[in-house]
């Protein structure tokens, strides 16, 4: 008899509610609430009216003075309208790492790098009290959903010692960093005894802009306004624009975002399912189409590839700063009587924001102000400039194999990534050791993971380009470090709420029973055992960098940004 | 140039000028200066230490003493340095007295243990990588036992007598332990090949359905064998170091009452 399949109700966008809490009588009120109200019902979809957006999309959060709403450097999948009472944005000078729940970067003293000697012999997992401290001016409570508030304790002091503007009702906040996927740039707090904010997430905010010309505006203004002007100027193929221009080019640019905000999830499940494939990402640029625009990749990360047999074969993969169809383009502006189609097919792996330069914006504009030589070295990919957006085979620095396997891995999301030369690896663990000796006798890896030939990935935090981690965290205790980028956790503000490793699509965070000095477990007023998220902080507290990189007596270990071939490619031929 | 094949060039040109170095120096002085047994011997033991405090590196990883690797080339070469350095303080004779034996014998046995655990090092890898998958060695015991049940499961629960029978007698032991040490060692495949042939031999016996049930205890040998395979050449990796490490504590200890004696007794040595 055939096995009869399994049928289940299919999935649908709202089956699971931003916040099933959401009364008919809040969506009543948001309705006949700015800019809501403003909004034209009948311009939304039938699948998607304005009333289930608001229901299924946004929750009523409720602050209490002092409560901090969002921290600067947090990564962010909602946008926030305040619905009553104040909230203040920090301008300067931006508060202390200590009081957004992080730890002041710092490195070992030489007494405490000594004392590494006899403290291998502390119990796993072991914390001293003033290791769990964390700043007396931040305080905890929990709300009546039980997630987590951290406040600040003497708002008078921030107020005298920090530069504040003030938000009220009607004001939005926090939509750039929810769509393009940018860390947020400020800290905002309530100001007020109480303040009722309305939190949207990313997919409902989208869909609010599609059908509100208002909002869509208004979003779009404030981008172009404080981060596309500077992302503009910083880009090299725009190095030779005046002023002017460069202003001209910010209001002609279009900026698009594809793919799936909560990658990391759907990764998880798809590569468990093993239905990881190419054909079913997001085409953002078809092989064969016309090139109207140069791709500029602000986040996130996309697939080059090219039709080889009846599916396609992986040439690349492009990351935030990087450029596609840029020699499509120039090449035609040279050579107008031979034009060309785009030569690629770009696909959106995960996420994906990017900036589109029209090709009459790049023929009028920008072309005209590059030489010969810059049109050639900015389609090449040399010197620094962004890599080619139509590469050749016999010039994609990898195997092909190899490039599959980090690309279906989505290993080039790391910029720290631990990768082991089989051939030379002679299984010695001192890695693993010089990892353990470095971080109080508790490894914060595993020599183990998947591999491509001689090439191993190994189970270590990669310190992602994309750090879907830090999405979520409630107190900030996940973070990015301020000088080099590692993204590191503070045990001290950790609540142990796994919100992380659940987040990390690459295994590489683990959850922690924490001891005292003498061994035992130390346990909650629940006598439940306290939680800690740990994983590989790129020895940021010690001289000299990664331990385990420095350990390897063959020189077979290495700490990679893997979106940079050509390094990895140096390494394998080395 | 790769960067390993530049950083043999450069370090063994620097080893055979060092070593032409020594080979003058000794030409010069060996019969001039009063003191040349003295000179040898401290460059030796200064060497000695330099190549024993590798050890020492590899125990603080979390002090920033340079890395291993770099520390791993100075200690090959400088190790290497070491044999024209005792040929020298021998003065390219043959040791005498049981004392001076039992020095030179460790001395041998130290290099030696060092040269074959370099060789080690650079041709197990490559093997390891081609054979087995990735298996960490703490887990081999535990991946072994789980293979053995799935084999006890399969032929002993309900499977044909005829296999059950060449289980008990043939493969029971072979999934309960390392086999084939010196085999997989040497890469030699007869033993897989072996048992792969005779189950091969019983396939006449079976049935269609039971035939799946012999694929399929095939394919757990071949898995049980890369096992072995990554246990044997693994546990080399790591037993090589064993060897390497007391003996090279031994070889400190006789230096030091080589130095003792010498200037307890000597009254002054040439």
């Amino acid at each position: 008899m055939p096995p009869t399949p399994s049928i289940v109700e299919r999935p649908q966008r709202w089956d699971v509610a931003f916040d099933p809490a959401m009364t008919d009588a809040d969506v009543d009120r948001l309705m006949a609430t700015p800019p809501f109200s403003n909004m034209p019902v009948e311009k939304f979809p039938k699948r998607t009216p304005l009333r289930e957006i608001l229901r299924n999309d946004t929750s009523i959060r409720r602050y209490r003075k002092g409560e901090i709403i969002v921290r600067q450097g947090d990564y962010g999948t909602s946008a926030f309208l305040i619905l009553s009472g104040a909230t203040r944005v920090v301008l300067k000078p931006d508060l202390p790492p200590s009081l957004l729940g992080r730890q002041a970067p710092s490195k070992k003293g030489f007494f405490r790098t000594l004392a590494q000697l006899w403290s291998e012999r502390r119990p796993p997992e072991s914390f001293r009290r003033k290791d769990l401290r964390h700043d007396s001016g931040l305080g905890a409570r929990r709300d009546e959903d039980e997630n987590v508030r951290v406040f600040l304790q003497d708002l008078p002091r921030v107020l005298d010692k920090h530069r504040t503007e003030e938000m009220t009702a009607g004001d939005f906040f926090g939509e750039i960093a929810a769509l393009s996927r940018m860390p947020r740039t400020s800290t905002i707090f309530t100001a007020s005894d109480e303040a009722e904010l309305l939190e949207i997430r990313w997919q409902g905010l989208r869909d609010l802009m599609r059908s509100s010309d208002e909002l869509r505006k208004h979003i779009d203004r404030i981008y172009r306004e404080r981060a596309l002007a500077s992302y503009l100027r910083a880009t090299p193929i725009f190095r030779h624009l005046s002023k002017e221009q460069l202003a001209d080019l910010a209001t002609q640019v279009q900026f698009a975002s594809y793919g799936d905000y909560d990658w990391s999830g759907d990764y998880k499940r798809l590569a468990k399912a093993g239905s990881m494939r190419p054909e079913k990402e997001p085409v953002i640029v078809q092989e064969g189409d016309y090139p109207n625009g140069v791709v500029l990749l602000r986040a996130g990360f996309a697939r080059v590839s090219q039709k080889f047999g009846s599916g396609e074969r992986t040439l690349n993969y492009i990351g935030a700063g990087q450029l596609f169809g840029f020699d499509e383009i120039a090449h035609n502006f040279q050579k107008p009587q031979d034009p060309v189609p785009y030569q690629h097919t770009l696909r959106a792996i995960g996420y994906t924001h990017l900036l589109i330069v029209p090709t009459r914006v790049m023929e009028q504009l920008v072309l005209p102000t590059l030489s010969q030589k810059e049109l050639s070295r900015f389609a090449n990919g040399r010197d620094g400039a962004p890599p080619p957006s139509a590469p050749q085979p016999s010039a994609t620095p990898i195997a092909a194999d190899t490039l599959e396997f980090l690309t279906a891995n989505r290993f080039f999301n790391g910029t720290a990534t631990m990768v082991i030369d089989l051939d030379r690896c002679t299984r010695c663990d001192d890695c693993v050791r010089a990892c353990a000796s470095t971080h109080d006798n508790n490894p914060r890896f595993l020599r183990h993971g998947p591999s491509s030939g001689r090439l191993m990935v190994a189970n270590a935090c990669m310190h992602c380009a994309d750090p879907v981690c830090m999405i979520g965290c409630p107190t900030g205790a996940i973070h990015r470090e301020s000088f080099a980028g590692q993204v590191v956790i503070n045990p001290a503000t950790c609540i142990g709420c796994k919100a992380c490793a659940n987040n990390c699509p690459y295994e590489a965070i683990r959850m922690v029973e924490i001891r005292d000095e003498g061994g035992e477990f130390i346990m909650g007023e629940d006598l439940r055992p306290i939680l800690k998220a740990t994983k590989c902080d790129l020895c940021v507290e010690s001289w000299g960098g990664p331990a385990c990189e420095r350990a390897c007596p063959h020189g077979a270990l290495e700490r990679m940004n893997l979106n940079d071939l050509e390094s990895l490619a140096d390494w394998m031929k080395r | 140039m790769s960067r390993f094949g530049r950083q043999t060039v450069v370090g063994t040109f620097l080893l055979l000028l060092a070593s032409a170095g020594v080979v003058i120096a000794h030409r010069r002085w060996s019969e001039e200066l009063p003191n040349y047994a003295y000179l040898s011997g401290w460059v030796l033991m200064a060497v000695m230490i330099l190549l024993a405090l590798y050890n020492m590196r590899k125990r603080l990883p979390f002090l920033s003493l340079g890395s291993s690797e770099a520390w791993l080339q100075i200690h090959v070469y400088a190790g290497f340095f070491t044999v024209i350095l005792f040929l020298a303080h021998l003065k390219f004779r043959m040791p005498t007295g049981w004392f001076e034996g039992a020095l030179a014998w460790l001395y041998i046995l130290v290099t030696g243990s060092g040269i074959v655990g370099l060789f080690l090092s650079r041709v197990l890898p490559r093997r390891l990588a081609t054979r087995g998958g990735e298996v960490i060695y703490e887990k081999i015991p535990a991946l072994r036992n789980a293979l053995r049940q799935e084999a006890e499961t399969l032929v002993l629960a309900g499977g044909p007598q005829v296999i059950a029978n060449f289980y008990t007698e043939n493969l029971h032991d072979f999934f309960r332990r390392p086999k084939y040490f010196w085999p997989h060692l040497l890469d030699s495949r007869r033993p897989l090949n072996a048992i792969v042939t005779e189950l091969d031999e019983l396939r006449r016996y079976l049935n269609e359905a039971e035939r799946t049930t012999l694929e399929k205890l095939a394919d757990l040998v071949r898995r049980k064998d890369g096992l072995d395979y990554h246990h044997a050449l693994q546990v080399t990796l790591k037993l090589w170091l064993f060897v390497h490490l007391p003996l090279t504590y031994s070889l400190m200890i006789f230096s030091v009452l080589h130095i003792i004696i010498v200037f307890a007794f000597s009254g002054g040595a040439r």
